[in-house]
């Protein structure tokens, strides 16, 4: 079996279990849960792109995530924008805010672009939470981003009226279509002849440029194709929680989605997700210890990268090929 | 003029606080290519311990500071056996150190306000009074933060320049394979560097919880403003980074008062993008020329 018919077939065994799930264990906590899980799983799939699959070691998919969910709310409360346009074009923002970030990284390296992106992020996070003065008094003063208290009441997809009981479910799907889509495109991306310009570039960017592979193109390619579902899923975030606010820049979520693609497998097609399929049920399961949640999740991602770097993808891997 | 004054006065002491928390970061990554991403883990429990040695156990506020320091150079060996020698024979140090370090400063931060709760405490080691110079009062605290921080200083650069130690840590970033190979103990110098790396932390983390409060996750500002040192800097030159340091805490300081607090970090920032884009390896760095 060939590799990208293998990946076909998980993608589908994958999609028909999700799509069934809801029939399966129709309870709305399992729903709502298993649909933030979809949002995440399309984070991290995308920042594996960038981090795993072109070695850019950017930190700023968050920041990129927060463009998006902040993009479709802004959109949404100051143009009354509808919703299912305001997506996109908050992906599309991303696009840009996300070449941008891939500009200014370019002539870097290694660790200054981890730098770089972590501290754009942050700026970001103390510019939207530091801004005080009232740019808005409808409904109360609000800050031009909402402040710290975030931006709310800016519409919806429709899916809340047209099943009201039921509107959980809806999103379920909605994620999960979502995700199987940034999924594919990302197969796409490794396997086809993008992927290998990125991996050139990451495994000998000297024999690569030599051999006229652009690294500008290909670095703003990549920052490109990973913020466009980044930003999406961040538009659906927005939508899902009916608010924004500056949670999204904190920093246990972006340790959370860094443990999920270590754990998972960096640099793997199915490693992120599974990684935030394994994360989310091991958050769950810890529920009642969550004081100690961000002290298993740093252990966990010192202990995986120290002892397992290859993940639990390559650890399966390495047992099917003992097997063969 | 008295405005001049008051922000070289506190420029002079943010870029103290700064340079003392860089130092540490900037040797580590010169000789180990590591950025340590537990700093500001570390460099806040040295302010906590110097709380706890204070408070509940009642020494004497330089017994404390030593404490600190001690069990932060104890928490750097720590990092340097469990997770860099592991990490060193494996390939892509780099990137994996930097996420295994997340990872341990997320545990350190943690187990802090499990301890310590998330509620800020003030640093009971501080100095009263003040000096007047014109119509400005500057606290005795800040001159005393620059005091320490110009004799570690002194300190490190008489290790690195004059002791066969600081010659060997020279060596070792300078050329690892070299040092190596004239009978550096490598290893031995790494777990060294780590060690100083994390008591310099603990005492920038002393002097920034003196002026501020202790809270379980005030290091993550001071090493995000270390880091930019750095790499204004270049990563791994320890003098460019006191001069840098020192240079962007009056320039904080001076666009706080210009521009309002609000502005000061997003202005360092921009300062560092232009400064990467028009020279990568930062001021003081040199290009690395790669061979294929």
């Amino acid at each position: 079996m060939t590799s990208i018919r293998r990946d076909i077939l998980i993608g589908l065994v994958c999609l028909a279990l999700a799509v069934a799930l809801p029939f399966a264990m129709p309870g709305r906590y399992v729903i709502t849960q298993s649909t933030l899980f979809f949002i995440w799983a399309i984070v991290v799939v995308q920042w594996n792109l960038v981090l795993g699959i072109g070695g850019i070691f950017s930190l700023a998919q968050m920041a990129l995530f927060a463009t998006g969910a902040y993009a479709t709310a802004m959109l949404g409360f100051y143009w009354k924008v509808p919703m299912l346009a305001a997506i996109p074009m908050a992906g599309v923002i991303t696009v840009a805010v996300g070449m941008l970030i891939g500009l200014a990284c370019l002539r870097l390296r290694g660790p200054y672009v981890a730098l770089l992106t972590l501290a754009i992020a942050q700026v970001m996070y103390v510019l939207i939470v530091n801004d005080t003065d009232c740019f808005t008094t409808t409904g109360g003063c609000m800050p031009l981003f909402g402040g710290v208290r975030g931006i709310g009441q800016f519409g919806d997809i429709g899916l809340r009226a047209l099943f009201p009981s039921k509107w959980y479910v809806a999103h379920y799907y909605v994620g999960l279509a979502l995700l199987a889509v940034a999924v594919t495109i990302s197969i796409i991306v490794i396997r086809g002849p993008l992927g290998l310009a990125f991996r050139a570039l990451r495994d000998n960017p000297g024999y690569a440029m030599s051999r006229g592979i652009s690294r500008f193109k290909y670095q703003l390619w990549i920052f490109a194709v990973s913020a466009f579902f980044t930003g999406i899923a961040g538009g659906f975030y927005a939508i899902h929680f009916r608010v924004v606010g500056p949670t999204v820049f904190s920093f246990s979520t972006l340790l959370f989605l860094i443990a999920m693609i270590v754990i998972g497998g960096l640099g793997s097609i199915w490693g992120p997700l599974l990684g935030a399929a394994v994360l989310m049920l091991a958050d769950e399961g810890m529920r009642e210890l969550s004081d100690y949640r961000n002290i298993g999740l740093g252990l966990l991602l010192a202990v995986f990268v120290i002892a397992w770097p290859n993940g639990l993808n390559g650890w399966l891997q390495r047992s099917r090929a003992s097997r063969n | 003029m008295d405005v001049l004054i008051q922000i070289v006065a506190s420029g002079l002491t943010l870029g103290a606080m700064y340079a003392v928390a860089t130092i540490g970061l900037s040797l580590v990554y010169g000789s180990l290519n590591m950025l340590n991403m537990a700093h500001g883990a570390i460099l806040t429990l040295g302010g906590y311990i110097c709380y706890a040695a204070i408070v509940h156990a009642g020494l004497h506020p330089a017994l404390a500071l030593l404490a600190a320091a001690f069990v932060c150079a104890l928490v750097g060996l720590m990092i340097y056996f469990s997770a860099a020698l592991p990490l060193l024979r494996a390939e892509n140090f780099e990137t994996n150190i930097f996420i295994a370090t997340i990872g341990i400063g997320s545990v350190i931060e943690n187990l802090m306000l499990k301890g310590f709760g998330p509620y800020p405490i003030p640093q009971p080691l501080a100095v009263d009074g003040q000096v007047v110079i014109g119509n400005v009062h500057i606290p005795l605290q800040n001159v005393f933060i620059l005091g320490v921080a110009i004799v570690l200083m002194v300190g490190v650069a008489i290790l690195l320049q004059r002791t066969s130690a600081g010659r060997a840590i020279r060596a070792t970033s300078m050329n690892r394979e070299a040092a190596q190979l004239m009978g550096v103990r490598v290893g031995r110098i790494y777990a060294q560097v780590l060690a100083l790396s994390g008591a310099l932390a603990a005492v920038s983390g002393i002097m920034i919880s003196s002026i501020a409060t202790l809270t379980p996750v005030m290091g993550g500002d001071p090493m995000l403003k270390a880091f930019i040192v750095c790499v204004v800097a270049g990563l791994g030159n320890v003098y460019g980074a006191v001069v840098a340091a020192i240079a962007l805490g009056l320039l904080e300081a001076a666009t706080q008062y210009v521009l309002g607090v609000r502005w000061s970090f997003a202005t360092l920032l921009l300062l560092v993008i232009l400064v990467l884009i028009w020279r990568p390896y930062g001021l003081f760095g040199k290009q690395q020329v790669v061979r294929l």
